[in-house]
C-alpha cells in the first residue's frame, strides 16, 4: 500500500537548524514527507488555519513569539494537529510545560539521532490520531450515559407518581375507614416510595456531576433573585406542612457575587428543600444573606430551620460523599445521602465555604460563603507587576447575536459555555483576563477581553477571534451571528505613589464605563 | 352561582389521571380530562376550566405545543396551568414559565403540594378576573 505523504510544518527561524532537520529526512523515500519551513509565528498561524498540515515542528524562540506563548498560539491555530516542540539543552523544563499546553513531545535539538526523527514523526501522528478516537468514543459514551439515565429516571418517576398518589388516597381515607394495622402498613409502603423517589434525583444528578455537566460558569449574580426564586419553588412544600418560610435580615443592597446562578439555585434549594424536611410541622425556615464579618469579599448566606437539629459530632460528616444519618427517627428522610456532599463540591468549586452548626433540637444553620464579585479584583492580572505597561490597554468585544436578532436565554447558556472556551484560547498571555459574564440584557450576548497589547495587537486578537468563530460548526448550526472588534483605552500606568487598590478601581471604572456603552448599543457592527 | 371549581387534567398515564380524579373530586373540584396534546385542547374549549393540570410528554405534540396554542386565544391564554410533569427540572421548568404555567411540579408530585397550588392559583385567577372587570366597569 503507498503511504500518504506526510506534510511536515517547521517552524523554526535558524537555518542552521533547518538545514540539519531537513538532512535527517534525506534517507526517507521521496514521497514520504514533504516539508515546509517558515520562520515567523504569523506566518505559521495563517499556513496551519487553512489545514493540510499533519505534523508541526515548532522551534519556542522566534522572531514574533516566545515561549509558551508560541505553543499556545499553534495549538489555538489548529488545535487537531499534532504538536512537537523543538527545545535547546537549557530549555527542557519549559518544553516539559508546554506539553500541558497542547505540545504532544519535545526534541533536544542537537541531540536528535537523525534516523530516529521520521519515525517519531509517525508516532506521533499515530499517536495523536488515536488520542483523538479515544476521545470521541469517551464522548460518545458519556452522552450515551447522559441519555441513558435521563430517560430511566423520566421512565421510573411515572410509575412512582401512581404508587404515591394511590397510597395517599388509601391514607387520607378517601377510599373508606382504614382500621389502624392497615394504615401504618401503607405508611410504610409511603416512606419507602419517598426514599426512592430522592434516589431516583440523587442518582440522576450525580450522574451529571460526573459527566461534568455541572460546569460552573462564572458571572454577576444577584443573590436576591436566587432567594426569591428558592422561596417561589418551595412555597408548596412548606405550606403543606404548615411551615413559614421567610428571607429574613437581608439587606437592601446587597452586592453580586462572582458565582454561576444556575448553581446557587441548585445549592439554595438543596439546603432549604432539606430545612423543609426537617423541621416539624407549624415550624420556620429563615433564608438570610448579608456581607461576611470576617471577610468583607464574600457574600453570606445563611439557611436556618427550627428542626430537630444534628448532633454536634457530626456536623462536617454530613457533607461527605453517601452520608447517612444513623438516628432511625430520620430513616424516612434519606435519600443516597447525596444532596448535601453536591452542595459542598459546588460551593467549593466556585471560590466559597459551607459549614453546618447545630444543636440537637434546637435546629440547624447552614452557611455559606460566595465571593463578591468585583471589576478591580478580576483586573489584577492585567496590570501586575510583571507586565509592560508601555502599551496600550485594549477592550476586545465580541457580541454574538441571532439572525432573527434577539437571543433566548436558553440558546444564550448553551452556546455561550463554548464560545468562552474559545475565546479564552485566543488570549496571546496569561495575564490577559477574559471577564466573566456581566449582564444578560440586550439583544445580544457581550463578551469583554481586557488585554495590554502592543501597536497592532488589539487588531490582532480580533482578527484571531473573527477566524475561530467563523470556523465554528457551533455558532453556524446554532444560526448565530458575530462580531469582534476593539476600543484602545491608551497607555495606562500607575504612578508609585498612587494605592494599587485605587489604581485598579479607577482603571475599572473606566472599562466599566465602556462596557455599559457597549451594552446599551443596539447595533451589531459588522465584521 | 356554581361554586364548583372545573379542572381539566391533562396526561396520557391512565392511572394517574385516575388518582388525581380522586384526590381532586375529595376536594370538591369537578374534573375532565385528555389524554393527548390534541384532545387536550379540544377539551379546554369545550368545557372552559377554570385551571388545567398538564403533562408535558404527550402523545400527539407535548405540553408546550398545548401551552403555545391555548396562549393564541386570549379568553384561553388566561386560564392558569400547572405543569406536572417526570421531566426534568433542569430546563423544562423555566421553559415552562415562560409559556405561561403558573408552576411546574415534578413527579411524583406530592398531593397536597398540588392541592395548594391549585388553590393559589385559582385565588389569583379571581383576583385578576375581578381586577379586569372592576377596570372595564370604571371605563
Amino acid at each position: 500500500m503507498k503511504e500518504k505523504t506526510l506534510q511536515v510544518l517547521v517552524v523554526e527561524d535558524n537555518a542552521g537548524d533547518v538545514r540539519l532537520l531537513r538532512e535527517m529526512f534525506s534517507g526517507e523515500k521521496v514521497g514520504n514527507f514533504e516539508i515546509t519551513h517558515l520562520l515567523r509565528m504569523s506566518e505559521a498561524e495563517v499556513y496551519l488555519a487553512k489545514g493540510g498540515v499533519d505534523i508541526t515542528l515548532l522551534d519556542m524562540g522566534l522572531p514574533d513569539a516566545h515561549g509558551l506563548d508560541t505553543v499556545r498560539r499553534a495549538h489555538a491555530a489548529a488545535p487537531d494537529i499534532p504538536l512537537i516542540i523543538l527545545t535547546g539543552l537549557d530549555d527542557e523544563a519549559l518544553a516539559a510545560e508546554a506539553m500541558t499546553q497542547g505540545a504532544q513531545d519535545y526534541l533536544i535539538k542537537g541531540q536528535i539521532e537523525s534516523r530516529a526523527l521520521p519515525r517519531a514523526l509517525r508516532h506521533a501522528i499515530d499517536r495523536h490520531r488515536m488520542q483523538a478516537a479515544t476521545d470521541l468514543i469517551r464522548t460518545h459514551q458519556m452522552e450515551f450515559k447522559d441519555e441513558f439515565l435521563s430517560h430511566v429516571s423520566h421512565e421510573l418517576r411515572s410509575p412512582l407518581t401512581a404508587v404515591r398518589q394511590f397510597v395517599s388516597i388509601l391514607l387520607d381515607g378517601l377510599a373508606g375507614e382504614l382500621n389502624p394495622e392497615q394504615r401504618q402498613y401503607l405508611e410504610i409502603v409511603l416512606r419507602n416510595v419517598k426514599q426512592l423517589h430522592s434516589m431516583i434525583n440523587d442518582l440522576f444528578e450525580v450522574s451529571g456531576v460526573q459527566a461534568g455537566k455541572l460546569k460552573i460558569e462564572l458571572q454577576c449574580t444577584s443573590v436576591a433573585d436566587a432567594i426569591a426564586y428558592t422561596i417561589n419553588t418551595l412555597q408548596g412544600a412548606a405550606a403543606s406542612k404548615g411551615i413559614i418560610m421567610l428571607p429574613s435580615d437581608i439587606e437592601r443592597k446587597l452586592p453580586s457575587v462572582c458565582a454561576d446562578p444556575a448553581r446557587v439555585r441548585q445549592i439554595l434549594i438543596i439546603l432549604v428543600d432539606n430545612a423543609i424536611k426537617f423541621t416539624p410541622q407549624n415550624g420556620t425556615v429563615k433564608i438570610r444573606a448579608r456581607i461576611c464579618e470576617e471577610h468583607a469579599d464574600f457574600l453570606l448566606l445563611e439557611v436556618s430551620d427550627s428542626g430537630c437539629g444534628i448532633d454536634p459530632n457530626l456536623t462536617e460528616r454530613i457533607f461527605e460523599r453517601l452520608f447517612q444519618a444513623s438516628d432511625p427517627a430520620l430513616a424516612d428522610h434519606s435519600g443516597l445521602g447525596l444532596g448535601l456532599f453536591i452542595c459542598k463540591d459546588l460551593v467549593t468549586r466556585q471560590g466559597g465555604q459551607i459549614w453546618a452548626h447545630s444543636e440537637p433540637g434546637k435546629g440547624s444553620v447552614f452557611s455559606l460563603t460566595f465571593p463578591i464579585f468585583s471589576l478591580p479584583k478580576l483586573l489584577a492580572p492585567v496590570f501586575s507587576e510583571e507586565r509592560q505597561t508601555e502599551h496600550p490597554v485594549t477592550l476586545v468585544v465580541t457580541k454574538i447575536g441571532s439572525q432573527t436578532g434577539w437571543l433566548s436565554n436558553e440558546v444564550r447558556a448553551d452556546q455561550c459555555r463554548g464560545i468562552r472556551e474559545l475565546l479564552r484560547g485566543c488570549l496571546y498571555s496569561n495575564l490577559d483576563v477574559l471577564l466573566p459574564k456581566m449582564d444578560s440584557a440586550g439583544p445580544s450576548e457581550l463578551f469583554f477581553i481586557v488585554a495590554i497589547t502592543d501597536g497592532i495587537g488589539g487588531g490582532a486578537i480580533c482578527e484571531r477571534i473573527r477566524k475561530q468563530l467563523d470556523s465554528s460548526e457551533r455558532l453556524r448550526q446554532a444560526g448565530l451571528t458575530h462580531s469582534t472588534y476593539y476600543r484602545s483605552l491608551g497607555v495606562i500606568k500607575r504612578n508609585a505613589t498612587e494605592p494599587k487598590e485605587d489604581f485598579l478601581e479607577t482603571v475599572a471604572a473606566r472599562i466599566q464605563e465602556l462596557m455599559n456603552e457597549e451594552a446599551s448599543s443596539k447595533q451589531v457592527r459588522s465584521g | 352561582m356554581d361554586s364548583r371549581k372545573k379542572i381539566l387534567i391533562v396526561d396520557d398515564n391512565q392511572d394517574i389521571r385516575l388518582g388525581m380524579q380522586v384526590r381532586l373530586k375529595a376536594n370538591q373540584y369537578d374534573t375532565f380530562f385528555a389524554a393527548d396534546a390534541v384532545s387536550g385542547v379540544a377539551e379546554v374549549l369545550k368545557h372552559l376550566p377554570d385551571l388545567i393540570i398538564l403533562d408535558l410528554g404527550l402523545p400527539g405534540g407535548d405540553g408546550f405545543t398545548v401551552m403555545e396554542r391555548l396562549n393564541k386565544i386570549p379568553t384561553l391564554a388566561v386560564i392558569p396551568i400547572i405543569v406536572v410533569s417526570a421531566r426534568d427540572v433542569i430546563g423544562n421548568q423555566k421553559r415552562a414559565y415562560e409559556a405561561g404555567a403558573k408552576a411546574f411540579l415534578q413527579k411524583p408530585v406530592n398531593d397536597a403540594e398540588l392541592l395548594a397550588v391549585i388553590r393559589q392559583s385559582l385565588a389569583e385567577a379571581e383576583e385578576t378576573k375581578k381586577f379586569t372587570l372592576r377596570d372595564e366597569g370604571s371605563v
